[in-house]
């Protein structure tokens, strides 16, 4: 892993954080919680596996990438601002109306996107259709789900699963951002303690448990896949709600709460970073 | 009207190397002849409607143009979430097939009851609503619906309906005068279409002439049908295997109300109730009015030819 350059994705790590917050407080709008859970995981996909291109971001033989989870969505904007999918000033316009970032993942109003979402227990399902239809195309792209551990509360979720090994998928990785909160209580305690790995595997699913904050060993993880030939795969992230700031982290109001002027200045002077974007007057 | 579904499906496949299908487990050797054509293009996903419908919109986004099937209260009911997002919001061109809409399993009980299809998917901005009152129609629409920019929903009636006598055109969206007529019009959706035609064609020896206007699309209705039976007519009457929300009845009453028309309505068909009791499918038309006789009795009652 020599070709990656650890130091520079641990910056835009922490200023992806930063992006992230100064949105939550701007739009009014955050999930922080939800969102700061997955930025090295979106980091990892963005700056060193998805073959997808800003110069060609519609390209046939493209990776896919799919947010399930459209509330972490401006995990994502930050991510497509960070690696020149879209002009960072565009991230000033977070959650106003009529804009093309709205607060849940909207096609529509942002057509670089593969898919809306923002109702939780779809993405899987259409990415295994997508992943069909490639197959079906002969295209070599690969098709990424980013999941919360919540939204496999959702029993599409299972369906689709079934279907993704009975197809023997294996362009599908599914990454599960598993922060253990959901919006008013713990995954383990609410899904009966069965740990998500352990279900997948059930299903058929090839299935590695990381460290979601731990940047080498998701690259590392990512590399390795598709874990098994004719298997679809699924890496199970242990994360930290919140993760990065350490008033919010595994804090349950931040699902909703957005930050005050007060949080917002505390918190980058911990990540020690500018955000992406200038806004916040 | 099953048949000409499965068939059709073969011939729009063999035209079009996009069509895929997707069944929700269902259509015991309907389907032989597509899956031995076309193996890779037939889906059965499971007993599994959720996905089978985001699979599907998946399929879609990737540019092929699937067909999702199964039973259409399952489909419609439980899925509706997944048609109401990944495929309405979206706007993809899916199309969604529903076998045994209203009340044709009628023996099965009321878990198989869709007496609310066409009101929840006419409730999908954008969802073309059709519902074939012969295996012709089925012939004939189902390739039309493939070459929509959008979703459209359409219902699968069973095997070996009659075949509805007439030559008027059959285009997605528009509605066919099936007799013309005066004084009562008599608007039909779906197989009520059959037993109207009946009851129509009986009434002439008694020198009643009712117009009978068949709607295979609810949606969009063809408003230039309608407006021309409210020129000739004075009372609609409203025959559909259906609820009254949401389908062929409430639509009319819709556009009734924003005309201010004075055309007087009359319905005939299901209540708004469960039904129990596992009846026959024709014993349930025949207490619910789709009859030839019953659909005879109520144009008696509201004749006058001026």
């Amino acid at each position: 892993m020599d070709d990656v350059d650890f130091d520079d994705l641990r910056l835009r790590a922490r200023r992806m954080r930063a992006t992230c917050i100064r949105m939550a407080h701007d739009g009014r709008e955050g999930h922080l919680k939800s969102t700061l859970s997955c930025i090295d995981l979106l980091l990892a996909l963005y700056g060193t596996w998805l073959r997808v291109s800003p110069d060609d971001p519609r390209h046939p033989d493209r990776d896919r990438f799919l947010l399930s989870k459209g509330h972490g969505v401006t995990a994502l904007y930050a991510a497509l601002a960070e690696y020149g999918f879209m002009p960072p000033s565009l991230l000033d316009t977070y959650a106003q109306p009529g804009g093309a970032l709205p607060n849940h993942a909207c096609r529509h109003a942002l057509p670089l996107l593969e898919i809306s979402s923002g109702s939780l227990g779809h993405g899987l399902g259409m990415a295994t259709g997508m992943a069909y239809g490639m197959e079906l195309d002969g295209r070599g792209g690969r098709v990424a789900v980013l999941m919360s551990d919540g939204e496999c509360n959702e029993g599409s979720v299972w369906e689709s699963a079934m279907f993704a090994a009975a197809r023997r998928l294996d362009r599908v990785v599914a990454i599960i951002d598993n922060n253990n909160m959901q919006a008013v209580g713990r995954n383990d305690e609410i899904s009966g303690g069965m740990p998500l790995d352990d279900k997948f595997r059930a299903f058929g699913w090839a299935v590695r448990t990381i460290d979601g904050h731990d940047l080498p060993g998701i690259v590392a993880t990512l590399r390795g896949l598709p874990f098994e030939p004719g298997k679809p795969s699924a890496i199970v992230a242990r994360t930290v709600g919140g993760s990065g700031v350490s008033f919010m982290e595994d804090q349950m109001m931040w699902h909703y709460r957005s930050p005050s002027a007060e949080d917002v200045e505390r918190a980058l002077a911990e990540l020690g970073v500018a955000p992406l974007h200038r806004a916040t007057p | 009207m099953r048949r000409a579904f499965a068939d059709t499906l073969v011939q729009m496949a063999r035209a079009d190397d996009r069509i895929i299908f997707l069944t929700g487990d269902l259509g015991f050797q309907v389907f032989d002849a597509f899956c031995a054509e076309f193996p890779r293009r037939y889906l059965n996903v499971g007993v599994a409607e959720a996905h089978l419908v985001d699979c599907a919109a998946g399929l879609a986004l990737e540019g092929w143009r699937p067909v999702v099937y199964s039973i259409a209260s399952f489909l419609t009911g439980r899925a509706f979430e997944q048609l109401r997002l990944s495929v309405g919001y979206h706007q993809l061109p899916v199309i969604v097939a529903g076998a045994g809409g209203g009340y044709i399993y009628a023996p099965s009980g009321v878990t198989h009851h869709a007496k609310e299809d066409v009101a929840l998917m006419s409730l999908i901005p954008g969802m073309t609503v059709t519902v074939p009152g012969d295996p012709t129609e089925m012939a004939e629409l189902l390739p039309q619906l493939a070459r929509l920019p959008g979703p459209s929903y359409i219902r699968v009636g069973r095997f070996g309906e009659p075949r509805l006598d007439s030559a008027e055109p059959i285009e997605v969206g528009r509605g066919r005068c099936v007799r013309p007529g005066r004084g009562v019009a008599v608007l039909t959706t779906g197989g009520a279409v059959i037993p109207a035609v009946k009851a129509v064609d009986s009434l002439a020896a008694e020198g009643i002439e009712p117009l009978l206007a068949h709607f295979h699309t609810v949606h969009p209705l063809d408003l230039s049908l309608v407006n021309a039976a409210a020129v000739v007519a004075s009372t609609f009457i409203i025959v559909e295997e259906h609820g009254i929300k949401g389908g062929l009845y409430n639509t009319v009453a819709a556009w009734a109300a924003e005309q201010r028309s004075p055309v007087a309505l009359k319905r005939l068909g299901p209540g708004d109730e469960l039904v129990f009791g596992n009846p026959h499918y024709d014993d349930l038309l025949r207490q619910t009015g789709i009859e030839a006789g019953a659909i005879a009795d109520t144009v008696r009652q509201f004749w006058s030819p001026d």
